[in-house]
Protein backbone atom coordinates (compact mmCIF):
# COMPACT_ATOMS: atom_id res chain seq x y z
CA UNK A 1 0.00 0.00 0.00
CA UNK A 2 2.55 2.22 1.20
CA UNK A 3 4.68 1.20 -1.87
CA UNK A 4 1.79 1.78 -4.21
CA UNK A 5 1.53 5.86 -2.91
CA UNK A 6 5.09 6.27 -3.52
CA UNK A 7 4.91 5.38 -6.47
CA UNK A 8 2.29 7.81 -7.51
CA UNK A 9 3.35 10.39 -6.00
CA UNK A 10 6.72 10.05 -8.04
CA UNK A 11 5.23 9.87 -11.29
CA UNK A 12 2.88 13.41 -10.61
CA UNK A 13 6.43 14.77 -9.69
CA UNK A 14 7.73 13.10 -12.59
CA UNK A 15 5.06 14.80 -14.51
CA UNK A 16 5.22 18.35 -12.94
CA UNK A 17 8.95 18.09 -13.66
CA UNK A 18 8.59 17.46 -17.41
CA UNK A 19 5.87 19.87 -17.65
CA UNK A 20 7.89 22.64 -16.44
CA UNK A 21 11.02 22.45 -18.41
CA UNK A 22 8.32 21.66 -21.66
CA UNK A 23 7.09 25.03 -20.12
CA UNK A 24 10.33 26.73 -19.72
CA UNK A 25 11.56 25.36 -23.52
CA UNK A 26 8.69 27.14 -25.04
CA UNK A 27 9.07 30.35 -23.01
CA UNK A 28 12.87 30.56 -24.46
CA UNK A 29 12.08 29.87 -27.84
CA UNK A 30 9.08 32.11 -28.11
CA UNK A 31 11.18 34.77 -26.84
CA UNK A 32 13.64 34.43 -29.98
CA UNK A 33 13.59 37.06 -32.34
CA UNK A 34 13.18 34.33 -35.08
CA UNK A 35 9.93 33.47 -34.24
CA UNK A 36 8.63 36.67 -36.78
CA UNK A 37 9.84 34.70 -39.61
CA UNK A 38 9.03 31.48 -38.03
CA UNK A 39 7.16 30.43 -41.58
CA UNK A 40 9.93 31.01 -43.69
CA UNK A 41 11.64 27.75 -44.53
CA UNK A 42 15.35 28.71 -43.70
CA UNK A 43 16.58 24.96 -44.61
CA UNK A 44 14.96 25.15 -47.32
CA UNK A 45 16.33 28.94 -48.43
CA UNK A 46 20.12 27.58 -47.32
CA UNK A 47 20.26 24.86 -49.36
CA UNK A 48 23.33 24.20 -51.04
CA UNK A 49 22.00 22.09 -53.73
CA UNK A 50 18.86 21.84 -55.70
CA UNK A 51 17.54 18.31 -53.85
CA UNK A 52 18.12 19.26 -50.16
CA UNK A 53 16.34 22.53 -50.91
CA UNK A 54 13.10 20.56 -52.38
CA UNK A 55 13.49 18.15 -50.00
CA UNK A 56 13.57 20.60 -46.83
CA UNK A 57 11.13 22.26 -48.70
CA UNK A 58 8.46 19.31 -50.42
CA UNK A 59 9.35 16.54 -48.12
CA UNK A 60 10.66 14.83 -50.70
CA UNK A 61 12.68 15.01 -54.56
CA UNK A 62 10.99 12.69 -56.75
CA UNK A 63 9.42 14.04 -59.80
CA UNK A 64 6.40 12.82 -61.88
CA UNK A 65 6.79 13.17 -65.51
CA UNK A 66 3.72 13.30 -67.33
CA UNK A 67 3.16 14.57 -70.55
CA UNK A 68 -0.42 15.40 -69.88
CA UNK A 69 1.42 18.24 -67.80
CA UNK A 70 2.52 21.59 -69.84
CA UNK A 71 4.53 24.48 -67.98
CA UNK A 72 7.01 26.24 -68.61
CA UNK A 73 9.53 28.63 -67.23
CA UNK A 74 9.21 31.13 -69.68
CA UNK A 75 10.15 34.22 -71.33
CA UNK A 76 13.47 33.72 -70.33
CA UNK A 77 14.98 34.67 -73.27
CA UNK A 78 17.56 31.89 -73.35
CA UNK A 79 20.12 33.86 -73.21
CA UNK A 80 20.41 37.13 -70.96
CA UNK A 81 22.66 39.76 -71.01
CA UNK A 82 22.82 40.65 -67.41
CA UNK A 83 22.11 38.12 -64.63
CA UNK A 84 20.76 40.13 -61.86
CA UNK A 85 17.34 40.58 -63.45
CA UNK A 86 15.85 37.67 -65.67
CA UNK A 87 12.63 37.71 -65.84
CA UNK A 88 10.80 34.25 -65.54
CA UNK A 89 6.97 33.14 -66.42
CA UNK A 90 5.38 30.21 -65.45
CA UNK A 91 2.11 29.07 -67.16
CA UNK A 92 0.52 25.34 -65.83
CA UNK A 93 -2.60 23.40 -67.02
CA UNK A 94 -2.51 21.70 -64.05
CA UNK A 95 -5.42 22.39 -61.02
CA UNK A 96 -5.01 21.84 -57.03
CA UNK A 97 -1.60 23.39 -57.10
CA UNK A 98 -0.21 24.16 -53.30
CA UNK A 99 3.31 24.87 -53.96
CA UNK A 100 5.50 26.20 -56.41
CA UNK A 101 9.32 26.45 -56.32
CA UNK A 102 11.42 28.13 -58.35
CA UNK A 103 15.24 26.94 -58.44
CA UNK A 104 18.16 28.20 -59.93
CA UNK A 105 20.45 25.22 -60.29
CA UNK A 106 23.98 26.91 -60.30
CA UNK A 107 23.07 29.71 -57.81
CA UNK A 108 24.92 29.34 -54.24
CA UNK A 109 21.40 29.03 -52.93
CA UNK A 110 19.25 27.65 -55.41
CA UNK A 111 15.79 28.13 -53.91
CA UNK A 112 14.96 31.50 -55.32
CA UNK A 113 10.84 31.52 -54.26
CA UNK A 114 8.56 29.62 -53.38
CA UNK A 115 4.94 30.26 -53.71
CA UNK A 116 1.93 29.06 -51.70
CA UNK A 117 -0.69 29.35 -53.91
CA UNK A 118 -4.55 29.17 -53.66
CA UNK A 119 -7.48 28.32 -55.93
CA UNK A 120 -8.01 31.94 -56.09
CA UNK A 121 -4.75 32.62 -58.27
CA UNK A 122 -4.52 31.60 -61.84
CA UNK A 123 -1.22 31.74 -64.42
CA UNK A 124 0.63 33.06 -65.63
CA UNK A 125 2.97 34.29 -62.82
CA UNK A 126 5.41 36.27 -63.87
CA UNK A 127 8.55 37.48 -61.59
CA UNK A 128 12.30 38.63 -62.04
CA UNK A 129 15.19 36.53 -60.58
CA UNK A 130 19.32 36.54 -60.19
CA UNK A 131 21.17 34.33 -62.15
CA UNK A 132 24.66 34.21 -61.10
CA UNK A 133 26.14 32.36 -64.04
CA UNK A 134 24.56 29.77 -66.95
CA UNK A 135 22.49 27.47 -65.51
CA UNK A 136 19.30 25.39 -65.19
CA UNK A 137 15.90 27.39 -64.13
CA UNK A 138 14.12 24.85 -62.86
CA UNK A 139 10.37 25.00 -61.72
CA UNK A 140 8.69 22.56 -59.53
CA UNK A 141 4.62 22.40 -59.01
CA UNK A 142 3.60 20.61 -56.60
CA UNK A 143 -0.07 19.19 -56.88
CA UNK A 144 -2.27 16.48 -55.71
CA UNK A 145 0.76 14.72 -53.37
CA UNK A 146 2.85 14.77 -56.84
CA UNK A 147 5.80 16.81 -57.68
CA UNK A 148 5.83 17.95 -61.51
CA UNK A 149 9.27 19.85 -63.08
CA UNK A 150 10.03 21.37 -65.63
CA UNK A 151 13.32 23.46 -66.29
CA UNK A 152 14.78 25.81 -68.91
CA UNK A 153 19.09 26.57 -69.69
CA UNK A 154 19.35 30.24 -69.20
CA UNK A 155 22.78 31.78 -70.56
CA UNK A 156 24.17 34.77 -68.90
CA UNK A 157 26.46 37.41 -69.62
CA UNK A 158 26.93 39.28 -66.39
CA UNK A 159 26.51 37.24 -63.28
CA UNK A 160 24.02 38.43 -61.32
CA UNK A 161 24.36 37.59 -57.25
CA UNK A 162 26.56 40.52 -56.96
CA UNK B 1 17.75 51.08 -46.36
CA UNK B 2 16.85 52.30 -50.10
CA UNK B 3 13.11 52.77 -48.78
CA UNK B 4 12.99 56.29 -50.76
CA UNK B 5 11.12 54.75 -53.27
CA UNK B 6 7.63 53.63 -52.85
CA UNK B 7 5.95 50.06 -53.45
CA UNK B 8 3.65 50.33 -56.27
CA UNK B 9 0.98 48.23 -56.77
CA UNK B 10 -2.02 48.13 -60.05
CA UNK B 11 -4.77 45.62 -60.29
CA UNK B 12 -7.10 45.58 -62.86
CA UNK B 13 -10.10 43.85 -63.77
CA UNK B 14 -10.70 42.32 -67.11
CA UNK B 15 -13.61 39.95 -68.02
CA UNK B 16 -13.35 37.51 -65.18
CA UNK B 17 -9.91 37.96 -64.00
CA UNK B 18 -8.26 40.72 -61.85
CA UNK B 19 -4.42 41.19 -62.83
CA UNK B 20 -2.25 42.66 -60.05
CA UNK B 21 1.09 43.82 -60.55
CA UNK B 22 3.65 44.38 -57.58
CA UNK B 23 6.57 46.59 -57.89
CA UNK B 24 8.63 46.78 -54.61
CA UNK B 25 11.16 49.42 -53.82
CA UNK B 26 13.86 46.79 -51.80
CA UNK B 27 17.73 46.30 -52.44
CA UNK B 28 17.54 42.52 -51.87
CA UNK B 29 21.26 42.41 -50.50
CA UNK B 30 22.03 38.69 -50.90
CA UNK B 31 25.01 38.79 -48.45
CA UNK B 32 27.67 37.73 -51.20
CA UNK B 33 28.18 41.67 -52.84
CA UNK B 34 30.66 44.16 -51.90
CA UNK B 35 30.19 47.92 -51.97
CA UNK B 36 32.70 50.19 -53.61
CA UNK B 37 35.25 50.25 -50.22
CA UNK B 38 35.44 46.42 -51.21
CA UNK B 39 33.33 45.51 -47.88
CA UNK B 40 30.26 42.53 -47.75
CA UNK B 41 26.96 44.15 -48.00
CA UNK B 42 25.28 42.44 -45.46
CA UNK B 43 22.32 40.34 -46.36
CA UNK B 44 18.98 42.40 -46.66
CA UNK B 45 16.09 40.82 -48.53
CA UNK B 46 12.47 39.83 -48.39
CA UNK B 47 12.04 36.70 -47.23
CA UNK B 48 7.69 36.81 -46.93
CA UNK B 49 5.13 38.48 -48.78
CA UNK B 50 1.57 38.07 -48.44
CA UNK B 51 -1.07 39.30 -50.34
CA UNK B 52 -4.99 39.92 -49.46
CA UNK B 53 -8.04 40.10 -51.88
CA UNK B 54 -10.44 41.98 -48.92
CA UNK B 55 -10.21 39.79 -46.24
CA UNK B 56 -8.70 36.64 -48.09
CA UNK B 57 -5.36 35.42 -48.28
CA UNK B 58 -4.99 34.53 -51.73
CA UNK B 59 -0.91 34.19 -52.08
CA UNK B 60 1.85 33.99 -50.04
CA UNK B 61 5.54 34.27 -51.87
CA UNK B 62 8.70 33.43 -49.88
CA UNK B 63 11.69 34.71 -51.58
CA UNK B 64 15.32 33.58 -51.07
CA UNK B 65 18.18 36.16 -51.94
CA UNK B 66 17.86 34.92 -55.74
CA UNK B 67 14.92 37.36 -56.08
CA UNK B 68 16.02 40.14 -58.21
CA UNK B 69 16.58 44.04 -56.98
CA UNK B 70 13.66 46.00 -56.62
CA UNK B 71 11.37 42.52 -56.89
CA UNK B 72 8.56 42.64 -59.70
CA UNK B 73 5.53 40.00 -59.60
CA UNK B 74 2.46 40.07 -61.21
CA UNK B 75 -0.25 36.91 -61.27
CA UNK B 76 -3.63 36.83 -61.82
CA UNK B 77 -6.48 36.43 -59.37
CA UNK B 78 -9.54 34.60 -60.67
CA UNK B 79 -12.60 36.37 -59.90
CA UNK B 80 -13.38 39.53 -58.43
CA UNK B 81 -15.19 43.09 -59.17
CA UNK B 82 -14.73 46.32 -59.19
CA UNK B 83 -13.46 47.98 -55.40
CA UNK B 84 -11.89 44.90 -54.34
CA UNK B 85 -8.87 46.04 -51.89
CA UNK B 86 -5.90 44.22 -52.69
CA UNK B 87 -3.60 44.20 -49.70
CA UNK B 88 0.30 43.21 -50.03
CA UNK B 89 2.63 42.93 -47.23
CA UNK B 90 6.33 42.13 -47.31
CA UNK B 91 8.42 41.12 -44.30
CA UNK B 92 13.11 41.21 -44.95
CA UNK B 93 15.21 39.22 -42.71
CA UNK B 94 15.68 42.13 -40.74
CA UNK B 95 12.92 42.63 -39.77
CA UNK B 96 11.79 45.82 -41.80
CA UNK B 97 7.97 45.63 -43.13
CA UNK B 98 5.89 47.18 -45.45
CA UNK B 99 2.51 47.23 -46.97
CA UNK B 100 0.89 48.50 -50.27
CA UNK B 101 -2.79 48.28 -51.21
CA UNK B 102 -4.65 49.39 -53.79
CA UNK B 103 -8.76 49.30 -54.90
CA UNK B 104 -9.24 47.05 -58.13
CA UNK B 105 -9.99 49.45 -61.33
Amino acid sequence: MTDNSFEQRRTILKGVISASTLALVAASGLLLPQRVLAHWPMDAFNAKTVEDALMALLGHAEFVDDSVVEFKVGSPPSYAVNGASVPIEIQSTLNDIERIAILVEKNPNPLAMSLDFTPAVKFPFKSMIKIAEDSLVIAVISAGGKLYRTSRMVEVDIGGCA
Amino acid sequence: MGLAAKDRIRAKLKEDETTVRLLLAHPMHTGRGKNDTGELIPAEYIQDIRCWRNDDEVLTIKCGTATARNPYFSFQLLGGQLGDKITIRWVDNIGAKGTAETIVG
